[in-house]
């Protein structure tokens, strides 16, 4: 294994932990804010709550490792990315931090308060959209270089049909992930009533995304053939994630083992997002960057490893840590310890 | 829009962005020491004032700390967004520890969200103080990374350049380059004499509005007197980075101090206004400057016409210099004046317009680590890498940054107005004097379940 | 010289003072106890 392959492999699994945790978390905050607004509150926010409040912090980590690791072990990709996406990203930026200080406003400051739900729970649903929008420029045909230096043409990436079946496919997944994540949070808590109603957003939000899903694959043919032909090599990966797919629905549906369906629908997602990783490489950027070209210099990189192995050494169990006092704390998530919050 | 155009308002954008996160990086970085510093006084003494203090601090610290998180998420994609060109090449020489940041954050935010949540969890409460040392150690090493990479902007070194590309890259050398040291301490140290003046100053209005309460009492004495010491610290540390820019920087030192003329016995220039090359109406310190570069009196300090004119920063950094110098003695003396006389009985610190000066202390603090920051920023102009790339190379070619910086300077008004409107409502709703009486009735109460004697 | 003060000093002090502010923190008499029980002791 080169230490190219290594470097993307590394944050590639970052970009997937954050996929996971950023969806439930967005997803989240979307339920809690439409069950505010519609009077569902008594049923969902109690759930949603005991969720979200100890790891909201943990979620923003992942994508904070997953640019900086990008600018260490690729800095050319600093330099295409970041002319390229001063508006997206940004755009971005301000989502997220309307998101995650609304949601520290309302959680710490102000409980149940109607406007900070509506902020953060909106913000979180448009987040998703605009940074999907970033594979959709990886795929290439929306970046030209004009007088040596990269320009994105806004026009082309906003009629493609592509950009826009990316967004609603992360819409829709991360919809999906949330809800049949906050099933099973919710059937552990012993909590029927809330149990039911995710049961039925999740499986509301299956259908677009499979759909949406096969379509993206079906649109790569005109769009991007190499890359479509890639994908190809790898449908095997995409058969396996189907598989699952069909599982946790058909789970749901039988009002079973919604812990089983919650990881398959993990093994789901990591089959597909690693089978499209795959079949992308070598490319950062179509057909401008490949990981070997802006790979940094092999000093770097050993080092940037080497303080990767160190900080996994002191995160792993810091997280294990976390995990076992809430998320797998029976008394914790039942609501029996009291709120010992500061 | 032309490139000089997107350079300014890169550079405008950077600045916001950087001058609006500080003020809450600062507070997240110097207030988990103060929390551990009250909760580990009240479990030493076993003193319940202290453990509620260290838990409303530990409260309103939650709303500082996820603006901080995100204004820092920006900053961490604008660098990449506003000066790809500077990213794309330091990133092969600096990236460690940006990365090793990302670590420390995370570190500090898994053990912030068990903090949290465990107020009440163990019997003992030495283990929940526990909890705060990854936190406060996370928040610190947090400073320290970026700071390195401040630094190293500075005094970059740990590569060669060779036909314009870089070559031969010991990143650890890098981290260790010779403005590491006192940048470091100095940002460490100052965000701890900040934050407890910040908390100093809520303590000090609480008294002024009329409270008498013992609570605040205790918490004004705590916070000012640490102070103190945090600020003797960043004077000494102060002082070690006047050798330092001597030694590696000297056109910053320079121009900080209007210092034309190469020359031994040279004086400390407080404020003034500038003629041409002539300093008028200043505060003259004779051989101040000598000793502040050279511990030496009659050393010689290298002056600003030893540059060409393209290569010497924008002079009136001078001000920005001066304020935060001026400041940093101001409180010197404000909180060494307390302690004083809190030690022989003197009145007057206990008098109102003592107590007006504590709490303005606060804000001024923070206005000073904000001139700290400008001052460093634009004393290293031209350079955003001293003497390898001048900031214009380093910015985007993307047109859109004037939109951006409108879209950012909403967002960090909203974001500024959001957290000082939760803050104030968290505290008004729940005032200590109500809190510890509460306290005291559920301790009474269990005591009588218990079969025991409440008193 | 100049080496030690650029390179060794800043942590030293660093340190230096966050020891001296634990040290210093527990002692609060000065507003806890009156003036004549201070006296007292």
């Amino acid at each position: 294994m080169t230490l190219e392959i290594l470097g993307i492999s590394v944050l590639w699994t970052f970009l997937f932990g954050y996929l996971i945790v950023a969806s439930i978390d967005f997803g989240a905050g979307f339920f809690n804010a439409y069950s505010v607004l519609t009077g569902k509150e008594r049923i969902l926010t109690n759930v949603i709550q005991r969720y979200l409040s100890p790891v909201w912090e943990v979620t923003n980590v992942f994508l904070v490792f997953f640019f900086v690791g990008m600018v260490g072990f690729f800095p050319s990709s600093a330099y295409y990315y970041g002319t390229t996406l001063l508006v997206p990203a940004s755009l971005a930026i301000i989502l997220l931090a309307i998101r995650g200080s609304y949601y520290a406003f309302e959680t710490y400051g102000a409980r149940g308060h109607k406007g900070y739900s509506f902020m953060y729970g909106a913000a979180g649903l448009l987040l998703p959209a605009s940074m999907s929008i970033v594979l959709t420029i990886s795929e290439g045909g929306f970046v030209d270089i004009v007088g040596g230096n990269p320009v994105l043409d806004y026009r082309a990436l906003f009629t493609s049909p592509l950009t826009w079946s990316i967004v609603v496919l992360s819409l829709a997944a991360v919809l999906y992930i949330s809800a049949v994540f906050l099933t099973w949070y919710a059937n552990k808590a012993g909590d029927r009533e809330a149990t039911d109603l995710l049961r039925k957003y999740a499986l509301i939000w299956s259908l677009p995304t499979i759909i949406t899903a096969g379509g993206i694959i079906w649109e790569l043919r005109a769009h991007n053939p190499e890359h479509y032909a890639r994908l190809l090599e790898f449908g095997w990966m995409f058969a396996v994630s189907a598989i699952l797919f069909v599982g946790t629905v058909w789970l749901l549906w039988k009002r079973r083992n919604y812990g089983l369906a919650f990881w398959m629908l993990f093994g789901q997602f990591a089959f597909a997002f690693y089978g499209y990783g795959f079949s992308h490489y070598p490319y950062l950027l179509y057909p401008h960057l490949t990981i070997y070209d802006s790979f940094t210099n092999p000093a770097m990189a050993t080092a940037l490893i080497v303080a990767f192995i160190l900080g996994l050494c002191l995160l792993v169990p810091s997280l294990y840590l976390l995990l076992r006092l809430f998320l797998f704390n029976k008394d914790y998530v039942k609501g029996k310890k009291s709120d010992e919050h500061a | 829009m032309g490139n000089e155009e997107a350079v300014f308002f890169s550079r405008a954008l950077t600045e916001l962005t950087l001058s609006f996160h500080i003020i809450y990086a600062t507070i997240g970085v110097g207030v988990p020491l103060m929390i551990m510093i009250a909760q580990w006084v009240g479990i030493k003494k076993n003193d319940e004032h202290y453990i509620l203090l260290a838990r409303r601090w530990a409260r309103g610290f939650v709303i500082t700390v996820a603006v901080g998180v995100v204004t820092g998420t920006a900053i961490g994609l604008q660098l990449s967004l506003l000066w790809p060109n500077f990213m794309e090449l330091a990133g092969q020489v600096i990236a460690l520890p940006l990365f090793m940041e990302t670590f420390a954050f995370f570190f500090e935010a898994i053990f912030l969200g068990i903090y949290l949540y465990t107020w009440d969890r163990f019997d003992n409460q030495k283990k929940h103080l526990l909890l705060l040392v990854p936190v406060a150690l996370g928040a610190s090493f947090s400073a320290v990374f970026i700071t390195i990479v401040n630094a190293f902007m500075n005094a970059p070194q740990g590569f060669d350049i060779v036909d314009g590309k870089l070559v031969n890259i010991r990143p650890i050398l890098a981290m260790f380059n010779p403005a590491m040291p006192t940048k470091v301490a100095h940002v460490v140290v100052t965000a701890y004499m900040t934050s407890a003046f910040v908390l100093a100053a809520i303590a000090a209005f609480r008294l002024l509005k009329g409270s008498d309460h013992i609570y605040h009492k205790k918490a004004l004495h705590l916070t000012v007197k640490l102070g103190l010491v945090f600020s003797l610290g960043a004077l000494l540390i102060g002082d070690l980075s006047g050798k330092y820019l001597a030694e590696y920087q000297p056109e910053k030192l320079a121009a900080a101090e209007w210092h034309f003329e190469t020359e031994g016995e040279a004086p400390l220039m407080l404020y003034g206004v500038l003629d041409g090359q002539e300093v008028k109406y200043a505060i003259k310190i004779p051989f101040a400057l000598s000793i502040l570069a050279h511990s030496n009196p009659m050393a010689e300090v290298k002056g600003l016409n030893e540059y060409p004119a393209d290569e010497i920063p924008p002079l009136y950094i001078h001000y920005l210099f001066d304020t935060m110098v001026s400041i940093g003695m101001l409180m010197i003396a404000v909180s060494g004046l307390y302690w004083l006389g809190s030690r022989l009985g003197w009145a007057f610190i206990r008098s109102r317009w003592f107590r007006w000066i504590l709490f303005a202390g606060g804000p001024l603090s923070v206005l000073a680590v904000e001139a700290g920051w400008w001052y460093a920023e634009v004393g290293r102009q031209p350079w955003i890498l001293r003497g390898i790339m001048k900031t214009p190379e380093g910015a985007t070619t993307s047109g859109q940054v004037d939109l951006m910086l409108y879209l950012f300077a909403l967002l960090y008004l909203v974001l500024g107005v959001g957290s000082v409107v939760v803050l104030r409502r968290m505290f008004r709703r729940n005032p200590v004097e109500r809190e510890i009486a509460d306290r005291e009735a559920e301790r009474i109460a269990e005591e009588k379940a218990k079969g025991g004697d409440p008193a | 010289m100049n080496e030690f003060l650029i390179f060794y000093a800043p942590f030293i002090v660093l340190i230096g003072v966050i020891i001296a502010a634990f040290v210093i923190s527990p002692f609060d008499d000065a507003v806890t106890k009156g003036p004549k029980e201070r006296k007292k002791k």
